[in-house]
């Protein structure tokens, strides 16, 4: 598949300035009902050093690895399985729009199975996301993030310091769970409480043991019962937790430098308050 | 505690964290006391096994596998579970809580107790109510779904570890934090309920076991001539010595306030030396630490569970089983600590291991 030719399509049709989205040609494109989108930046993908015509590697990278995991593991339980995740590779900015076809081949060298690309700028990125019917949102940018998040859809910040586990781990912040609701709830609370059953939804094809995907609770300043009433919020929400952390005040730092969390899921504006 | 080294970015983020714990436990109603800052509490970690009596659930576990006790546990979880062995420790902790709160209302120098349990998470809600149930201070706990628990054990500053899982305690001994297997007998004794008593053997447990080897190896006569000779070297120091360090720090904020003789923690040292012949270096190691213990028993090699019985200590840590098993037939709850030479025997006789046993 090219991308220039795509583009130049597009050109021709006088729509070269707007969002392209191209499909990867190379991935098999999910069933748009089935599959849950995750939309990742480009920049978050490759920020590390470059060869001549490749892209290193950056903070997303372990992530999507470890969501290509979750995807094998799903197929070999159920090789009609359509609860999948669907990655998306963003570009937010005008320059990152510009690097398409490094951006493109860069992703087929490093295995990655990515099945759209979106090239957006940042006036429209958000715009895209909607279009793409993304169902999270994953950037190495807090500002983008907040944006994205006020307009609805889940956000979430990827942890800087990268997860080297293999395991998919996905934290949540209980006292944001238990929170009661101080003002208007967060714009992207529908995207998070959906997102959070799918999630729940495919951990569940999975048993105790063994998962590809671990749920991780932490807890940094409620008591015991705080966290036991967010257990069974999530567990009423169709999420089932694996890991559970109360701190009641202990400091934070040590416990999440040993969870290596890939992101933490907030309701999309808590999470990135802290 | 060992040097906790801060930089300055991660004290703020530190104090932060405090400080919105501090606010959700002033703004309960309830008014149960805020758990005390990690730096300066004696953290005491236990498993969910040692807390609570989970034999029938264990069962569960073994026979039938992961799947069938996690869903049995979340069927049952409305049900409390029973105390465990370390359950009468656990409220003794409580109880020094509570005096030293009323002595000292604005210190941090206090008990923590944490569950530190490798159950999954669903099972944890099962947990959670039976702290609930009998209403134990329980705030901090870990659920690690499976992993190991000693990274968690050091991020939480612990002070003593107690489990039911012997890989889990030596391995958390190989990283310098005082552990225990704890074993609880078929008949408990009656034990105080205003006094926290802790009993401690001495080799292997308080001092290193280099004693202990010269023993082993070499006979109880080389034993004698050894501890005579060396009688003013401190021994080195055992697994133990620093927990019983925390607790005589916590007994000299009773003494500072007039409070020795209703003092709510005591300290027994319960040894197989004689008094005659090598307790002198014992009680001189002890006083070239600068700690204390308030009873010092020396058994000169008679079995220690009738004078256990009579002690009726909250907890009673040895390195060897045999004394494990002797106290715990007399109704004292105790708990092993695989450290050292004493490992390698039962009771005299060297363990015969075959190639294919793990130690």
């Amino acid at each position: 598949m090219s991308v220039d030719s795509a583009r130049e399509t597009l050109y021709h049709r006088g729509e070269a300035d707007m969002v392209a989205t191209i499909q990867n040609t190379d991935v098999k494109q999910e069933d748009a009902h089935g599959a849950v989108v995750v939309a990742v930046t480009s920049r978050a993908l490759f920020g590390g050093d470059d060869d001549d015509d490749v892209s290193g590697v950056g903070v997303a990278f372990p992530l999507l690895q470890a969501l290509q995991r979750v995807n094998q593991r799903l197929l070999e339980k159920d090789p009609a399985e359509s609860l999948l995740f669907d990655v998306v590779l963003i570009t937010t900015d005008s320059q990152q729009q510009q690097q398409s076809s490094r951006i493109v081949s860069s992703t087929r060298h490093h295995g990655l199975e990515v099945s759209r690309f979106c090239f957006s700028s940042q006036e429209d990125f958000i715009e895209s996301l909607l279009t793409n019917n993304v169902q999270l949102f994953l950037s190495t940018d807090r500002n983008e993030a907040l944006q994205a998040s006020q307009q609805g859809v889940l956000s979430a910040l990827l942890d800087r310091q990268g997860a080297p586990s293999e395991q998919l781990r996905v934290m949540l912040c209980g006292d944001a769970v238990v929170r009661p609701d101080a003002g208007p709830a967060p714009v992207s609370r529908p995207a998070a409480e959906s997102f959070s059953s799918r999630l729940g939804e495919m951990r569940r094809r999975f048993g105790a043991l063994d998962s590809p995907l671990s749920i991780v609770l932490v807890t940094s300043s409620g008591d015991r019962e705080s966290c036991g009433v967010a257990l069974r919020t999530l567990r009423s929400r169709g999420l089932g937790v694996d890991e559970a952390y109360c701190l009641a005040g202990a400091p934070r730092s040590p416990i999440l430098s040993l969870l290596r969390p890939h992101f933490l899921l907030g309701d999309g504006v808590i999470g990135l308050e802290d | 505690k060992a040097p906790w080294s801060v930089q300055r970015g991660e004290d703020s983020g530190e104090e932060k964290d405090w400080a919105a714990a501090k606010a959700f436990f002033d703004n309960l109603k309830t008014n149960k006391p805020r758990p005390p800052k990690p730096r300066y509490a004696v953290t005491i970690a236990v498993s969910s096994r040692t807390l609570f009596n989970m034999v029938a659930e264990r069962k569960i576990y073994e026979d039938e596998g992961m799947e069938k006790y996690v869903a049995y546990q979340v069927e049952h979880e409305n049900e409390p579970l029973m105390p465990g062995a370390a359950f009468p420790f656990v409220k003794a902790l409580m109880t020094v809580n509570s005096r030293l709160r009323q002595l000292y209302p604005d210190s941090e120098e206090l008990f923590d107790i944490v569950l530190m349990t490798n159950n999954h998470a669903q099972v944890g809600v099962r947990l959670i109510n039976s702290i609930n149930h009998h209403d134990l201070t329980i705030e901090r706990f870990c659920m690690t779904g499976g992993k190991s628990p000693t990274g968690y054990l050091k991020a939480y500053m612990t002070n003593l570890y107690l489990s039911k899982d012997s890989e889990k305690v030596t391995e958390a001994i190989e990283e310098g934090i005082a552990a225990a297997t704890m074993f609880m007998p078929e008949t408990e004794n009656e034990l105080s309920d205003t006094q926290l008593r802790v009993a401690f053997d001495g080799d292997a447990v308080l001092f290193s076991d280099e004693s202990e080897i010269i023993v082993k190896q070499h006979g109880l006569d080389t034993f004698f001539e050894h501890e005579k000779e060396f009688e003013n070297k401190p021994l080195a120091q055992g697994p133990l010595k620093c927990f019983l360090e925390a607790l005589g720090k916590l007994q000299r904020k009773f003494y500072a306030k007039n409070e020795r003789i209703t003092c709510p923690i005591r300290t027994y040292l319960v040894t197989a030396r004689s008094a005659a012949s090598s307790g002198a270096r014992v009680l001189k190691t002890l006083r070239s630490w600068g700690l204390e213990i308030d009873e010092a028993l020396f058994l000169a090699g008679a079995p220690k569970g009738p004078l256990l019985q009579k002690i009726k200590p909250h907890i009673f840590f040895d390195d060897q089983m045999f004394h494990i098993e002797g106290a715990k037939d007399l109704g004292t709850i105790s708990a092993h600590v695989p450290y050292g030479i004493g490992q390698k025997y039962h009771k005299e006789k060297l363990i015969e291991q075959s190639p294919a046993e793990a130690f």
